[in-house]
């Protein structure tokens, strides 16, 4: 560091005539203490001032950006899906759109041509396209121009979805002084500082004004120099004192003795404020050309322009927006001033002076529409970055959030629950929900609603919220049982009469089904079905409540429950996203993929930093797993999860469980499709009652979400050492496939049914009624066996 | 004395070859179109369709160039977008294996063929080649009975 500039000479020459002076030796001292303490203060600012700037110079937010949308021949994506995703990144409709970031609709699909993009994996010039579609999918998609041709693959830039803002929730957008234009720098010289490039920092005379009316009682007023400003800038505090404005000359004395008026200029435009977005502060040029104008700095017209800079002597007075007479009127002051100082002719001021202020009614996004999924984001980073490298660095993030499955889970949430205080008589607005989706193959979080109100960035119930898990547990209990091939199958019979368990450390135990009833001997797959507590119960004491724990940790739980016999029943607190990680594993065929929010991070430059991975490790055996889907599968077809089909076509085969707690507290739904794995918590924020169950609460948001996300068929590959058997539902035993009410069953190869069945549902094969539905009753074999 | 031993086996086996390299070379000359014809019909035979789409077909070129020039973590990249379009091609799984083994991530690599071989339906050429993933990994992690087993099963696939 440099030592300060204290004025070390004058200083000196100050002692010297003092020596000569005669006075008293006291004197002398205290005059020489008051000279030290005030040089001691003077370095105080001198730092303060240069840790100040030298700090906030390059103070950068990291910008987070959403999933880039990948467009090919054959995916699935409609027009107005496109455009959508187009006007989100900025884009403008024109006759011609030939410039960057424009669009047109065509006859058969659109034309535009893509932005300059720097990806992780390297930069991406513009393209000028054509696509087209057919049957809700892109069937054409060429480059346009001279040499057209077909392109394989299109990766748009990706939506910017927030930043993480210096201290104060400031945001900007940083330019270098050679980005400005000339005529922006004109106007605010010409404005706010005419003889900026030749005072020391200060303005004598604005000073002696300033003093004069404070000397004289009146109001204390400006005068300020750029280089004031900048410095009032830096240490944002609306008191208007003497002090203060002592402060602020000494400190503009010394930024100017330190740093060269360019460097003074590039801070100030990166630095002056300029607006407010809600909790967003709008900090420099660069960022207030993009939220009132929607385009870069060098993009702006003189109109424009003139706008800006008037807003400097208020941003508030003159915000275009609210104000737009008061913003007209100083445009055009600002426009005179400039044509006055000859940095305009007298043509453009008359053109520019006809115009309208040309603000966008509606700022773009800037704090984060999602802030829940930032928060996820945010939390990620922290455990990898410095929080202040977070904020200033000016760090790009790309995470997996697909902006439409993000709105399709918000929508269904909002909706659902709404309607549901509708028809229930429930007091509105007292039921919360959450929701977490991620894709199944490789665990990338989709989208993340934190509560219904999806903008308001409070608690974030899919991260934070720990509530009892219920019937959700279940299927790590049924998943242990059939790893041991040898004595479970879907068939084998479980015991659901009644139970008192007597556990050393705990009171009695006595589990109840939901409907009170005990069922007696039930199939495997028909107990997880019907959601089965006790026969659940009985297994999981069998199989060993602390095997089963381990289980669940292996599967990416990583608190341990307590290890008592509820929490085989789920009596123990998870959050949402803590599920979906458990219910990925399952839908991943047993390989547990860690969830991801983030895949790359690139430098301001456009280096890349750092990139997570996709890892994956087994932890269960294909074959259990794909046994326990298909018993999932059995839920949602004829268990719990039946009226599913009110929302999602049969043909979707989505695999799931509920999950209601006791007094009906909260109401769970996790599960799976091909593609997504989605968990949603529906309950209340005191935790009362909501008297939802798992599938007339949060099922209804499962399958609403999943409806509108045309979420692909679940279709997991059968593995090698499962086979698939005709079950006749009745007699448990093997039938023929001509009959109709027969349940096709995987079986580990060798534990399937030897004995095969004559009949079919209790009538010879060959009378079978072809519409015959088999009743849920009738499905237990044993049952039939024991009546 | 053993050193010697060695290095007479190693003269005698050298000049066996050498012998049956020149007993190569003195058959009947096939004609040099045909063999080179053959031998691309050899080497497309041996190139697996992996995907019918173009657009995973760019993506896993890039894959493969990157690969080439030692840019694991970019073809990595490449092969995790191509998974997010076709996320059960159990080559594409097979392919972002073979990356981690030449990042010297063993565990992954293993778990990864693993995922691979889930996918892999009745596809016994992918299924072999994920076996050679899991053994040479295994060679790596100094687990040479399980390397043989995997190389047994690769072996099983191959015929």
């Amino acid at each position: 560091m440099k030592l300060p500039s204290v004025p070390w000479n004058n200083f000196l020459l100050i002692l010297k005539t003092f020596k000569l002076n005669p006075r008293g030796k006291a004197f002398r001292l205290s005059v020489l203490f008051l000279l030290l303490g005030l040089s001691g203060y003077i370095f105080y600012l001198d730092i303060t001032i240069r840790v100040a700037f030298d700090g906030r110079k390059f103070a950068l937010p990291a910008r987070v950006y959403a999933r880039a949308l990948e467009v090919y021949p054959g995916v699935k994506l409609t027009p107005a899906q496109l455009v959508a995703e187009l006007q989100a990144l900025g884009y403008h409709e024109r006759p011609e759109p030939n410039d960057a970031a424009t669009y047109k609709y065509t006859l058969k699909g659109v034309e535009f041509t893509t932005r300059d993009f720097v990806f992780w994996d390297g930069a991406q010039a513009a393209q000028h396209l054509r696509i087209e579609f057919d049957d809700g999918k892109v069937s054409v998609l060429r480059e346009r121009g001279s040499s057209e041709h077909d392109v394989s693959l299109l990766r748009l830039e990706p939506p910017v979805i927030g930043g993480i803002y210096p201290g104060h929730n400031e945001d900007r957008a940083l330019v270098r002084l050679e980005q400005v234009p000339k005529l922006l720098i004109a106007a605010l010289i010409g404005i706010e500082d005419r003889k900026f490039y030749t005072h020391s920092g200060v303005d004598p005379r604005g000073i002696a004004r300033a003093l004069f009316k404070t000397f004289t009682l009146q109001r204390i007023e400006g005068g300020s120099t750029l280089t004031q400003q900048l410095v009032k800038n830096f240490f944002l505090t609306p008191e208007r004192t003497l002090t203060r404005k002592a402060n602020e000359v000494l400190m503009s004395l010394l930024l100017e003795l330190h740093y060269s008026k360019d460097e003074i200029l590039e801070t100030y435009l990166n630095e002056i404020y300029l607006g407010q977005d809600s909790n967003r502060a709008i900090h420099g040029v660069g960022l207030a050309s993009h939220f009132y104008f929607n385009k870069p700095l060098d993009k702006l017209e003189l109109h424009e322009i003139a706008t800006l800079v008037g807003m400097v002597k208020g941003p508030g007075v003159y915000d275009p927006r609210r104000k737009p007479e008061q913003a007209l009127l100083r445009r055009n002051i600002v426009l005179q001033e400039m044509v006055r100082l000859a940095s305009i002719t007298q043509t453009q001021f008359i053109e520019a002076r006809q115009l309208p202020l040309g603000v966008i009614q509606r700022a773009p996004a800037g704090t984060s529409p999602y802030p829940a999924f930032m928060q996820l984001v945010h939390r990620q980073l922290q455990r990898d970055y410095r929080e202040q490298d977070l904020r200033s660095e000016g760090l790009r993030i790309f995470t997996t959030l697909d902006p439409r499955i993000q709105k399709n889970a918000e929508q269904a949430l909002s909706q659902r629950l709404r309607q549901i205080e509708l028809t229930r008589n429930i007091p509105s607005n007292t039921l919360e929900g959450a929701v977490v989706v991620s894709s199944t193959q490789n665990g990338e979080v989709l989208a993340l609603v934190g509560g219904r109100e999806a903008r308001y960035a409070g608690f974030n119930r899919a991260i934070d919220a720990q509530r009892q898990i219920g019937s959700l547990v279940k299927p790590i209990v049924y998943l242990t049982a059939l790893e041991d091939h040898q004595r479970y199958t879907l068939l084998t019979p479980l015991d659901d009469s009644p139970l008192l368990l007597r556990q050393r450390g705990t009171s009695d135990w006595e589990p109840q089904n939901y409907d009170r009833k005990f069922h007696g001997q039930v199939p495997l797959h028909t107990a997880l079905a019907y959601s089965y507590n006790v026969a659940t119960a009985r297994l999981g004491i069998e199989l060993g409540i602390e095997r089963i724990l381990d289980k669940l940790h292996r599967f990416g739980i990583e608190r341990r429950p307590p290890p008592f016999a509820s929490s085989l029943l789920g009596a123990f607190e998870l959050s949402p996203y803590e599920i979906a990680q458990l219910y990925q594993t399952f839908a991943d065929g047993g390989f547990r993929t860690p969830l991801r929010s983030i895949r790359e991070i690139v430098t301001a430059e456009g280096k890349p930093l750092q990139r997570y991975p996709l890892n994956v490790e087994q932890v269960a055996e294909p074959a259990p797993v794909y046994l326990l889907t298909a018993a999932l599968q059995g839920v949602v077809s004829v268990g719990t999860g039946l009226s599913l089909s009110n929302w999602l076509p049969a043909g979707i085969h989505a695999a799931g469980k509920t999950g209601t707690t006791d007094d009906l507290r909260d109401s769970w739904f996790a599960g799976y499709t091909g593609d997504q794995v989605a968990v949603v918590w529906v309950g209340r924020d005191d935790n009362k009652s909501t008297g939802l169950t798992g599938s007339s609460g949060a099922m209804t948001v499962w399958g609403e979400m999943m409806k509108n996300n045309h979420s692909e068929p679940l279709q997991p590959a059968v593995p090698e050492d499962i086979e698939l058997v005709n079950i006749d539902p009745l007699s448990g035993q093997r039938v023929s496939e001509e009959c109709k009410t027969a349940m096709l069953l995987p079986f580990y190869k060798g534990t399937a049914p030897t004995k095969t069945s004559t009949s079919c549902a209790g009538q010879p094969a060959v009378a079978q009624k072809a519409d015959a539905k088999p009743q849920p009753e009738n499905k237990s074999w044993f049952q039939w066996l024991l009546n | 004395m053993v050193a010697k031993l060695i290095n007479r086996y190693c003269l005698l086996f050298t000049s066996a070859l050498l012998l049956l390299l020149a007993g190569c070379a003195g058959a009947p000359k096939q004609p040099l179109d045909a063999v080179s014809s053959a031998g691309i019909i050899a080497d497309q035979a041996a190139k697996p369709i992996v995907s019918g789409n173009p657009a995973v077909i760019a993506l896993l070129d890039r894959a493969r160039i990157d690969t080439g020039m030692g840019k694991q973590e970019a073809a990595s990249s490449s092969l995790e977008r191509a998974l997010r379009i076709e996320p059960r091609n159990a080559w594409l799984w097979n392919e972002l294996a073979q990356v981690r083994q030449a990042q010297g991530q063993y565990a992954q690599a293993i778990s990864l063929a693993q995922k691979a071989n889930s996918f892999a339906a009745s596809d016994r050429r992918v299924q072999a080649a994920n076996w050679r993933v899991i053994g040479n990994a295994r060679v790596a992690q100094g687990n040479t009975s399980g390397a043989d087993q995997a190389f047994k099963r690769a072996a099983e696939f191959e015929q």
